[in-house]
């Protein structure tokens, strides 16, 4: 790899960004629906609500606000919530942990169980317990998110008693920090349901794309070579195998994450995890645009970087695709 | 999105090769394949239904039935109602038979636009090269730029909740990875021998693109339109649960959340709550199945084990 | 081998199903009525438009949704072609409100605040013709004979002759069929006796067992200290001077204290006073309890009272200004007493104004408020980082989309009994029914989902305890009175007949609601008109009334308008 992809590849990255930018500001304005409507009240005057248009600079040109909203942009500033009346980066900065530590979590396992499984799939090809184990995946990737959630629920949490069925801590539980908060008990098990449920639907593509590698590998000399030495089994699965197969599903992690921030929307909402998903989809029935948008805009920037994380680990991986989709 | 990955794995000399043969195969496979004949059973069996679904459901799906004068809400699986009835009284069962329609419909549409859009970019840009490629991809990234399930929520929130704004929502992103795919695979063919001869014998680009080039790639495009079925009706499901459904359809997903707000699976009515995530599922593993039948046509090597 | 049988089996199976769901397939058999009233050759300008209701979602409102298609199947059974549309909340209100001759019909509520126990904000603001352009009367109601009682009853001190007008003004909403009214609902809460003893939870007039009285008063019955309860609603803000959602106005409530707070039976009574008098029709003097301090320590004074109802005239607190609307001059005596002075009398000054207004610290609102002055922004977008006030509890925690927590204060006159009140914020109505069974929550405190399935649930657990309670608030339809059909009485009143209360009582709300002729809760007895009469005898009634004012049907039974 040299610099100039990279170079490029940056320049695409803030490109691609300002396009997304731009189609976000022109979405969120053109949408129907008076962020004003938030505050009907019997005792609301008319001149009251021209103030509170002219506080959130609505009264200007569509033109001079784009303008205002990408000057801020460029200075980090997302504007004030129409809805909370406080920062959107605050606003945000509150959720955005929750989000990444299920997600963190549910990656973490989904991945390792993925890639043990895919190479015993691939391992055992042909056999009951890979054509089993493949329609249960299947089943994982098929069905609706929220179906999962409520069952779990509805076992765990509400039958047996063994988990709690919402929020990320218990009643008035106090953390003084968010280490001692990672670190206890109590926190992990408000975890394991929402966790799970991700889990679930996670674990398709890094088991299939392990799969389908190890099965390419397993067919190279030096396996064969391996095999003929007499070496175990699991000694050929996954010295000789997996690390080499490995690589494109750590690629594909990249990109999963990318995705997955802005896709637990359904969880956060059945589990009543305080996360960005919910916070995106309150603010845009609640016509706060500022707070919608940042939300939809920060979900980009971390899809488009992981895009971005994702090319190069390619480029790392197959030189022929950096220099340009082979060419 | 995902398949996205798969395709950069440096297939492309093993992928042409069968591609060639294409079209036997695609149509072969599924009498070999279990699996993909099961996929294609499941989506036929669907779309009978969808069509014959005023015949096939005892009820109007609407209807709050009435009998002996009493409207009959949160009824079990009895004699007039296969499914027991909603809590509004209306038949589970005719519902979840004319939930095929809306599936059928965001389904095949969304998979319609896919392979659309999808095709056509990857075969301009692939094609093309240069400026084209290079403007084409940019947008593309885009689009992958661009997280989906907040695009729909927020488009469809913005141009009301109807099935065709669902639609029109998915298949304005999910054509991101088909023409990505497409791309590299046009990149690849067009180098072939037989583009380059009918380049030499004056064809004209319109001509190269449509007569030899697409045949090449269409059924790997079908195949990503049978995985975007299976992505448009779940996400469907969800817009649904989420609250910014079409009301008026009664698809499977307006069914699961009308029975979870109803609070079906408290009270117990599993007859409500179970089928249409069945159906959801049967569906969108029938587009797996295909998929994953297909992996023989595009993936031969794997025959060796 | 085995799986080509299977898929045999289960093609098999398909089949069967297919062939006996056809069989079993019933004709439907539409009777179609033959009308006296029946035009034939229609002139085409006699149809009527498609009418739209509009409606929030299912997913957001079921009952409202349901009641909504109960409406539409209605008018399509009188042969006016109808449609329901829903949106979202924020763009039903949106088209309600903004654009007041785009809609023709509307599904809408009245929540249950404690200051609408006095009948003053529902008769005047919602009917008046004041607010026909910008107001709350977006139906475009316009009788001046209407005017007149609402502006009457206002200026009433003498409570008896205020109620008389007040019923007549009942009266003649359902005479004009204003608001298709629907039901009050129940107001369900469910209490873990484990948690609470018993006797101690306070059922409030119109507003059920949550309120302010069961959070101060209410005992532990063991060894859990803490009121666990659940909204559905994020925390907006813990602001004394912006009056934001309704899970924001509990803890407001319990934060800051108020010169009068509603009781149990929906009167206003002295709170944070030790005497409110009414020296005259516009005089009231106020004597405040000795002793009481701020969370910070510092004491409550006449002054601090003073500040709290002078601010919103700085224009720094819009939303408060009208209840301090006809406050002319607050004078103070000494630490403790103050006197009120109106400019006119004020027979909802108790309830709209004293018992409405927090009593903020002057020491920290004063310079806020002078800062806010040179900026665009008001108190209402001003967030303490720990609010105080003076009420039974403090502010502890307030994590986002999360929880907030209140700390009793031990200081207080009336400090409450139990350590702590925590707020959960759960948006899934399922989980907040599982919740409370399992002991995660111990106090429902907002349930939406269905009320039949609550009380069975309770009726297992044996450690739950369920209050039902009226809501002072109501649902009803509106109708747009600038547009056609509904600029007709007859058309209305046709409407009122063909609202089946009983039904949508029984089926929507599964019996959990009392159906609602009036905007004031039948529980309000000294204010409520109980012999209210309107219109019930559905379909042949409505045509009745229908054909008298001149509408007529054509041969397919389609409603046509009066020539």
């Amino acid at each position: 790899m040299n610099w100039m992809y990279l170079l490029r590849r940056i320049g695409q990255m803030i490109l691609t960004l300002w396009v997304v930018a731009t189609i976000l500001f022109f979405i969120f304005r053109l949408m129907p629906g008076n962020p004003l409507a938030a505050y009907i009240d019997p005792t609301f005057t008319a001149e009251q609500q021209q103030e509170l248009m002219r506080q959130f600079g609505l009264d200007k040109p569509l033109w001079e606000q784009y303008f205002i909203y990408m000057a801020n942009l460029l200075q980090g500033e997302l504007g004030q919530s129409f809805f909370y009346k406080d920062s959107v980066t605050s606003i945000m900065m509150n959720v955005l942990p929750n989000t990444i530590y299920l997600m963190v979590f549910s990656f973490v396992i989904a991945y390792v169980l993925g890639i043990l499984f895919g190479v015993l799939f691939a391992w055992y090809r042909g056999s009951k317990f890979e054509t089993i184990g493949l329609i249960a995946t299947l089943i994982t990737r098929s069905a609706p998110q929220f179906w999962v959630g409520m069952v779990l629920l509805a076992i765990f949490s509400f039958h047996f008693g063994w988990l709690p069925s919402g929020g990320v801590s218990a009643a008035g539980s106090q953390y003084n920090s968010e280490w001692d908060k990672l670190t206890s008990l109590e926190f992990y098990k408000f975890l394991s349901l929402p966790a799970f449920t991700l889990i679930f639907y996670l674990i398709g593509l890094p088991l299939l794309l392990m799969r389908s590698n190890m099965l390419d590998v397993l067919g190279d000399t030096y396996v064969e070579m391996a095999k003929m030495r007499g070496l175990s089994k699991y000694r050929i699965m996954f010295k000789y195998g997996a690390r080499n197969a490995a690589l494109p599903v750590l690629t594909a992690m990249a990109v999963g994450i990318g995705y997955t921030i802005g896709g637990n929307v359904i969880i956060e909402t059945v589990f009543s995890w305080p996360g960005i998903g919910r916070l995106l989809v309150n603010a845009v029935t609640a016509s706060d645009y500022p707070l919608a948008q940042g939300a939809f805009l920060v979900i980009a920037a971390f899809m488009i970087f992981m895009n971005f994380v994702a090319d190069l680990l390619y480029g790392l991986l197959d030189p022929k695709i950096s220099a340009g989709g082979g060419k | 999105m995902e398949q996205m990955i798969e395709e950069q794995k440096g297939k492309d000399s093993e992928l042409y090769i069968i591609l060639k043969n294409s079209w036997s195969n695609f149509f072969n496979f599924f009498k070999e394949d279990r699996f993909a004949m099961v996929g294609l059973i499941i989506y036929l069996f669907v779309g009978i239904i969808a069509i014959f679904a005023p015949v096939i459901a005892p009820y109007d799906p609407h209807e709050m039935l009435r009998y002996d004068g009493e409207y009959r809400t949160n009824a079990g699986p009895n004699s007039e109602n296969i499914l027991g009835t909603t809590n509004m009284g209306r038949d589970v069962f005719s519902q979840l038979i004319y939930g095929a329609r809306p599936a059928v419909l965001v389904g095949v549409s969304a998979a319609f636009m896919v392979v659309l859009i999808g095709t056509l970019v990857g075969l301009v840009a692939g094609y093309y090269r240069g400026k084209v490629d290079t403007f084409l991809m940019r947008v593309t990234d885009v689009a992958f730029g661009i997280p989906f399930e907040p695009f729909v929520i927020v488009l469809v929130a913005f141009l009301g909740p109807s099935i065709w704004n669902i639609v029109l929502a998915m298949g304005l992103l999910l054509w991101r990875d088909t023409a990505r795919v497409i791309r590299s695979q046009v990149l690849v063919v067009r180098e072939r021998g037989f583009v380059e001869s009918a380049r030499v014998a004056g064809a004209s680009n319109f001509r190269i693109i449509f007569r030899h080039i697409t045949p090449n790639i269409l059924p790997l495009a079908l195949l990503y339109g049978s995985l975007a079925m299976g992505w448009a009706i779940l996400t469907e499901a969800a817009i649904s649960f989420l609250g910014f459904g079409d009301p008026s359809a009664v698809s499977w997903g307006f069914m699961l959340n009308d029975a979870f707000v109803s609070q079906a699976l408290s009270r117990g009515s599993y007859s409500w709550f179970v089928p249409p995530g069945i159906c959801i599922m049967l569906v969108v593993m029938a587009g797996f199945y295909i998929g994953r039948g297909s992996e023989k046509i595009l993936y031969p090597r794997m025959n060796q084990y | 081998m085995m799986k080509r049988k299977w898929l045999f089996w289960f093609g098999l199976a398909v089949l069967l199903t297919v062939v006996i769901s056809a069989c079993s397939n019933e004709e439907v058999k539409e009777d179609v009525v033959k009308e006296e009233n029946v035009v034939v050759d229609v002139d085409p300008t006699r149809y009527l438009d498609p009418i739209s209701i509009l409606s929030r979602p299912q997913s957001a409102a079921p009952d409202e949704y349901e009641t909504a298609i109960l409406i539409r199947d209605a008018l399509i059974e009188l042969g006016a072609e109808t449609e329901v549309q829903t949106m979202p909340w924020e763009q039903l209100a949106d088209i309600v409100w903004y654009e007041r001759d785009q809609w023709q019909m509307t599904g809408w509520q009245m929540a249950a605040r404690p200051e609408r126990l006095d009948p003053d904000e529902f008769t005047y603001n919602l009917f008046h013709s004041q607010g026909m352009v910008d107001g709350y009367n977006f139906m475009g109601y316009n009788n001046p004979e209407y005017d007149a009682l609402a502006e009457a009853q206002r200026v009433e001190v003498n409570q008896d002759v205020r109620a008389d007008l007040i019923k007549q003004a009942q009266q003649l909403i359902a005479d004009d069929a204003v608001y298709h009214f629907t039901v009050h609902p129940d107001i369900n809460i469910v209490y873990n006796k484990d948690v609470f003893d018993e006797g101690t939870i306070t059922d409030m007039t119109g507003m059920g067992a949550r309120n302010f009285w069961t959070y101060v008063n209410a005992e532990p019955s063991g060894d859990q200290t803490d009121i666990i309860l659940n909204s559905a609603d994020n925390v907006q803000a813990v602001n004394p001077f912006y009056i934001s959602g309704s899970t924001d106005s509990w803890i407001t409530e319990l934060i800051w204290d108020r010169v009068m707070r509603m009781n149990d039976k929906g009167l206003p009574e002295a709170w944070a006073a030790e005497s409110v008098k009414w020296v005259d029709d516009t005089t009231v003097s106020v004597v405040l309890r000795d002793g009481m301090t701020f969370h910070d320590g510092n004491p409550v004074t006449a002054e601090d009272v003073k500040f709290s109802f002078e601010a919103p005239k700085t224009g720094e607190v819009p939303m408060y200004q009208p209840f301090v609307e006809y406050i002319e001059e607050i004078e103070v005596l000494n630490d403790l007493e103050l006197v009120f002075h109106l400019s006119q009398p004020w027979a909802a000054f108790e309830t709209a104004s004293l018992a409405k207004l927090n009593i903020v610290p002057k020491h920290i609102w004063e310079p806020i408020l002078t800062d806010l002055q040179d900026s665009p922004e008001n108190a209402e977008s001003f967030q303490e980082d720990v609010p105080v006030g003076s009420g039974p509890y403090k502010f502890d925690a307030l994590r986002f989309q999360e929880e907030v927590v209140l700390e009793a204060n031990e200081e207080h006159f009336n400090a409450p009994k139990f350590d702590r009140w925590i707020v959960r914020i759960i948006p899934n109505m399922e989980a907040a029914l599982g919740m409370i069974q399992n002991g995660e929550i111990n106090f429902l405190a907002t349930y939406t989902g269905d009320a039949e399935l609550l009380n069975t649930r309770v009726e297992e657990a044996g450690n739950l305890e369920m209050v039902t309670s009226v809501d002072l608030g109501f649902r009803f339809f509106a109708v747009n009175q600038r547009l056609e059909p509904f600029n007709n009485l007859a058309f209305r009143k046709a409407l009122q007949a063909v609202i089946d209360k009983q039904l949508i009582t029984q089926i929507v709300w599964k019996g959990f609601a009392t159906p609602a002729d009036s905007v004031i809760a039948p529980t309000l007895e000294f204010w409520k008109n109980e012999g209210i009469e309107t219109p019930t005898g559905g379909i042949a009634e409505a045509r009745n009334i229908l054909s008298e004012a001149g509408f007529a049907w054509d041969e397919d039974g389609k409603l046509l308008k009066p020539e």
